[in-house]
């Protein structure tokens, strides 16, 4: 028979964040938000019909049809997505049984993400091929386009929004029992997918550095960043306040053991190299450094999702908080 | 019919863990604590011990964010909270979501498990010698005693804050 490891009696510590979503978890957040927020950036560039260069790249014949990849740069976001939500199912106990998860879509959001996520990729991936094949028999220059389009687009909004939702969701970890959280998940995707959509443009030539399109989108992006900021320490400032678990939380993040994925993954890479090498970038007209400025935001993207995840500490149990009143083990600050 | 529910004395707890390794054996036929529904508290630096049972609450927070409906509600039986193995998937929202740390993720089976009072005949009652744990009727003296504990948390916080 086959030994099985032991635990020692266990000493709870509500300070322990919880150990049940880890990296896993995170990466399949980040590339949901980030995949979902350059296909929203992506469209509105197709829609407002900005004048794209030709690709540089040879022509591409499959079942001899040319392959049209002048839109492949901006309407990628479905791909990310469709490799992200594998890393939800490699995170599962028993993976096979994945397709259960939408059977409770009236109060779980787990199920409601999956329906979410499920239409934002055949939709999204249903709009990047009608671009890169040209389905003449489903008349691609038709107006219709616009209703599937549109769907693709509101889910996609939809998925960068529930990547907040699923934690808030959880309500027993007072870090993410926030409105604010979706929100600063949001305004990351955007960000994220916008420098993105900059980097797969320029780098493909589909936008030089100089065009007005490109500045607009560096603008934008910009935007984005700084109300991520803004909503970052709105997020941290509330928690901080909202409870002692929400205040290990915090700490846990800022001066604890999280602090280098806060100050050097989340601060440094996410908004500060980012913010100067952008601006330097444009003083020397350097695309090389839009480039690194751009890598480093997409890490810190990665980095605000890891974070938050691996700082999330659980409401103490009533009745240990009712043990540890009544033997004096813990005093309320007056 | 009467609905019941485990009862927890702390202060006749002695944390020997027996009602860990029998329900462990219960459920999984394997004697290890780690496997168990139940599961000992301690604050080891006072010598407190507080056995942890789910409390298969009215507002089930297990059962709201479960994604397949393996998390459910039994009305029949003792308005127990159970999970069904086969439905679950093991993505331990409810671990996360279950403010008393209740279900437990068995990594031997890859689904998360929780306490089902044993079909109506709960082992850690059964085998528990000093009476820490027992099964009784929610009626109204639980209520009572459940009304005497929250007025002493009460108390508690008034005293501290001063």
């Amino acid at each position: 028979m086959a030994t099985e490891s032991i635990q020692p009696i266990r000493m709870t510590k509500y300070v322990s964040p919880q150990q049940e979503w880890k990296v896993i978890i995170a990466i399949y957040l980040y590339l949901a938000g980030m995949g979902a927020g350059s296909f929203m950036i992506g469209i509105l560039i197709h829609w407002m019909g900005v004048a794209l260069n030709p690709l540089p790249v040879p022509l591409i014949e499959l079942f001899d049809v040319r392959l049209d990849l002048a839109k492949l740069p901006i309407l990628w976001g479905p791909i990310m997505v469709s490799i992200g939500a594998p890393f939800l199912i490699l995170d599962l106990g028993i993976k096979w049984r994945f397709m259960y998860a939408c059977l409770n879509p009236r109060t779980s959001w787990v199920a409601r993400g999956f329906i979410i996520l499920s239409v934002f990729i055949v939709f999204g991936l249903l709009i990047l091929a009608k671009s890169l094949w040209p389905f003449k028999w489903l008349n691609p220059e038709s107006g219709l386009w616009l209703i599937p389009e549109g769907i693709a687009f509101v889910f996609a909004f939809a998925t960068a929004l529930y990547t907040g939702i699923l934690l808030k969701a959880t309500k027993s970890v007072p870090l993410w029992n926030t409105p604010l959280l979706p929100l600063l998940f949001l305004t990351s995707a955007l960000s994220t997918g916008s420098m993105a959509i900059i980097l797969s443009t320029l780098g493909t030539g589909l936008l030089s550095y100089h065009s007005g399109a490109m500045k607009v989108l560096m603008v934008g992006e910009q935007i984005f960043v700084v109300i991520e900021g803004i909503v970052l320490y709105l997020f941290l400032s509330r928690r901080y306040k909202a409870s002692e678990q929400g205040r290990e939380s915090v700490r846990l993040l800022m001066t604890g053991k999280l602090r280098y994925v806060f100050w050097q993954g989340i601060i440094l890479l996410g908004f500060l190299f980012p913010i100067v090498l952008e601006w330097i970038s444009k003083h020397y007209q350097s695309s090389a450094l839009l480039f690194i400025a751009g890598l480093s935001l997409l890490t810190g993207g990665f980095f605000l999702r890891l974070g938050l995840i691996q700082a999330g500490i659980k409401d103490q149990i009533p009745m240990q908080r009712l043990v540890e009143f009544q033997y004096g083990l813990i005093k309320i600050p007056k | 019919m009467e609905q019941k529910v485990l009862l927890v004395d702390q202060q006749k707890c002695t944390g020997c863990r027996q009602c860990e390794l029998v329900c462990s054996v219960y459920h999984t036929g394997a004697s290890n604590p780690s496997r168990s529904r139940v599961k000992v508290v301690k604050w080891e630096q006072v010598g407190i011990y507080l056995p942890m049972t789910c409390n298969h609450c009215e507002e089930a927070y297990c059962v709201e964010v479960c994604p397949t409906k393996a998390c459910h509600r039994e009305p029949d039986k003792d308005n127990r909270v159970v999970i069904d193995k086969k439905l679950c998937i093991g993505c331990r929202t409810c671990i996360i979501a279950c403010p008393f740390g209740q279900p437990f993720f068995d990594h031997q089976e890859r689904v998360t498990v929780k306490c089902d009072y044993c079909d109506g005949d709960p082992q850690c009652v059964a085998f528990c010698n000093v009476r820490a744990i027992s099964f009784v009727e929610a009626d109204r003296a639980q209520m009572a005693k459940k009304k005497e504990a929250a007025n002493r948390l009460a108390d508690l916080l008034k005293q501290a804050r001063g």
